[in-house]
């Protein structure tokens, strides 16, 4: 019954939000962002436009480094965080680029479930530049989930370069 | 053990229509006997030379066929003396030499070619009685060999056991080619290999519509990891889906209108929803934070599996459709993926970690009774069920980069069908 309560709670939020276009009770926002819309969003995401950054400045490289995750985790680690305080700070400057954020996963596990971790790195990470004042459509993600490893040894050495976000950029 | 029912329906005056074919291969019972049966080399009854060596190689893919069944026992042909089988007819066998090596059932085959075409004469007999059980006759181009052999297995399968072989089937797979992937297109043994996409891109995880005709899958061709269909025989494909974030793993209900796949919710996480092909409306079916995956139907479409890490690690999970209620059905080890639900409902195949390897595992539908079904070295991945629910198609790196197998549902007779280069995963096995 609970499950059923919290599902309506969603839904009426849901509801809420499209006829009245506020937000909703405090009580989820707790746990973890709560979906924003119930419906998904058509892509408009062209990969093609988006290059490698020291594509465009070799100096790049120095700011839009990989950052990388630990096995089976999407959430940013110190490392990560400060490397995407520099993006951000980037962004900020340059405000005629987009950026498109890879996610990627090691090898191991199934694919398809790594298609869905590697979603949630790059949300991990837009969802942060978000909250550093980056706005929402400048922001791309893409998952290829274990599908381009950056390094193809089966050993943890290896992986832990693959579970790794990937930042290209592309001028509006 | 079963006999052999020879006798079961001798009279037929007494039996309904329906039990008038005698079942030789009880094949609901566990532990049936495999048929002993001879499958000699075809004969050339025609003036045209055999350059294609059809007379060995089309008695080859029927005796494989059958003994990968696991219901039959192939009698080698050398044990016989060459005037055992004068002929194709029942009046040209020497009954008496073939029960001395045990052979309790026996295919002839007899064929002549010409301008390009084949004309096959098949028979199969009940041996211990010298018996004539069926016989065909087929015309074919001479390359297409393999497809006759398939579907005289299949009428073999059915005299002798009563139900549907698979031999016709076919299995869609996808193939590494460079830093790409692309879907390739096989007989369920492997055979008549064919690329189905040359997109220079990412295609993945590909489903069998219902209907045999079409497969839903993903690719990345046009930058998003979307959700296509390909209809096979016309070589058309559709976008049906393009949503922001990941259009992934589908899987079609058993209607053949509808079906399952991972979207993702902008900044949040993966969800099932169910799309309504032809209209494109779209259901949701999980509500949480957590990742939600790889969707399966229940044959009834009652339920699906799917992953989830909502317990912090991936486990299946399965949600009855109508109610949304969801109950976990794996508990022991840390990573379990990939659900399969057999088409006879009975059973869920998945991938598990196990000492540090994936193997595959099954489940009954209430997650009570759970059995290892792999067990090589090497990690087995990837399980899909062949149409009649006995076999099991998985990938397996085992021989040092990843290849496509075929096994039993008990796990006995693994083979592997893929070769070449290129890792070669996600197996989907057609309908009948």
């Amino acid at each position: 019954m609970k499950q059923y309560a919290k599902l309506f709670v969603v839904f009426c939020c849901a509801l809420l939000l499209v006829v009245t276009g506020t937000a909703c009770s405090k009580k989820q926002v707790k746990q973890e962002a709560p979906p924003a819309a119930a419906v998904p969003e058509e892509s408009d995401l062209n990969a093609k436009e988006f290059v490698e950054p020291s594509n465009i400045d070799p100096a790049l490289a120095k700011i839009f480094k990989d950052i990388y995750f630990d096995f089976d985790r999407f959430n940013l680690k110190p490392e990560a965080k400060k490397t995407l305080d520099g993006i951000a700070e980037w962004l900020k400057s340059n405000s005629s680029y987009r950026v498109l954020i890879e996610g990627h996963c090691d090898e191991r596990g199934t694919n398809e479930y790594n298609l869905a971790l590697g979603e949630r790195r790059a949300n991990s990470a837009k969802s942060y530049l978000i909250g550093l004042g980056i706005a929402e459509k400048r922001i791309s993600t893409i998952s290829y989930g274990e599908e381009k490893p950056q390094c193809t040894e089966h050993n943890e050495g290896c992986w832990s370069k693959n579970r790794r976000g990937h930042f290209l950029l592309a001028r509006k | 053990m079963k006999k052999l029912l020879i006798l079961l329906t001798l009279s037929g005056l007494m039996c309904p229509p329906a039990c008038l074919a005698k079942v030789y291969i009880d094949i609901s019972s566990p532990s049936s006997r495999r048929l002993p049966i001879l499958v000699p080399k075809f004969k050339n009854t025609g003036s045209e030379p055999d350059r294609e060596d059809i007379a060995s190689k089309t008695p080859q893919i029927i005796a494989d066929d059958l003994d990968f069944s696991g219901f039959f026992k192939i009698i080698e042909e050398s044990a016989l003396s060459s005037s055992t089988i004068d002929g194709l007819t029942s009046d040209r066998i020497k009954w008496d030499e073939l029960a001395i090596v045990g052979a309790e059932a026996i295919i002839t085959g007899g064929f002549s070619a010409s301008a390009g075409m084949v004309t096959f004469e098949l028979r199969a007999f009940d041996a211990v009685q010298g018996k004539f059980l069926i016989g065909k006759k087929y015309e074919a181009k001479r390359e297409d060999y393999r497809l006759i052999a398939h579907r005289f297995a299949n009428e073999v399968f059915r005299a002798f056991t009563g139900a549907d072989g698979i031999f016709e089937t076919k299995l869609v797979y996808v193939k590494t080619v460079g830093s790409n992937k692309e879907l390739c297109l096989s007989d369920y043994d492997g055979g008549n290999y064919k690329q189905l996409t040359s997109y220079g891109s990412l295609s993945l995880n590909p489903a069998w519509a219902r209907d045999g005709k079409r497969i839903a899958f993903t690719s990345y061709k046009d930058g998003n990891p979307n959700l296509y269909v390909m209809d096979i025989a016309r070589g058309t494909t559709r976008l049906v889906s393009k949503k922001k974030g990941v259009n992934i793993t589908p899987d079609w209900a058993p209607d053949n209108q509808r079906i399952a796949l991972t979207l993702n919710l902008s900044n949040g996480n993966s969800e099932i929803y169910v799309l309504h092909e032809q209209s494109g409306s779209l259901e949701r079916m999980t509500n949480d934070f957590a990742t939600d995956v790889s969707p399966s139907w229940s044959p009834d479409g009652r339920w699906i599996a799917f992953v989830s890490d909502r317990a912090g690690s991936p486990q299946i999970y399965s949600l009855e459709v109508a109610t949304g209620r969801v109950r976990r059905l794996t508990y022991e080890g840390s990573y379990n993926t990939s659900p399969a639900w057999s088409p006879r409902g009975d059973k869920i195949a998945y991938a598990g970690l196990m000492g540090g390897r994936y193997q595959i595992f099954i489940t009954t539908p209430d997650g009570q009774i759970h059995q290892q079904i792999t067990s090589k070295e090497g990690n087995n991945e990837d399980p899909a069920w062949s149409p009649d629910g006995r076999f099991l198609a998985f990938c397996s790196d085992r021989s040092g980069q990843k290849e496509i197998y075929i096994m039993r549902s008990d796990g006995s007779g693994q083979k592997k069908i893929t070769f070449g280069k290129g890792n070669k995963a996600e197996p989907a096995w057609s309908p009948f």
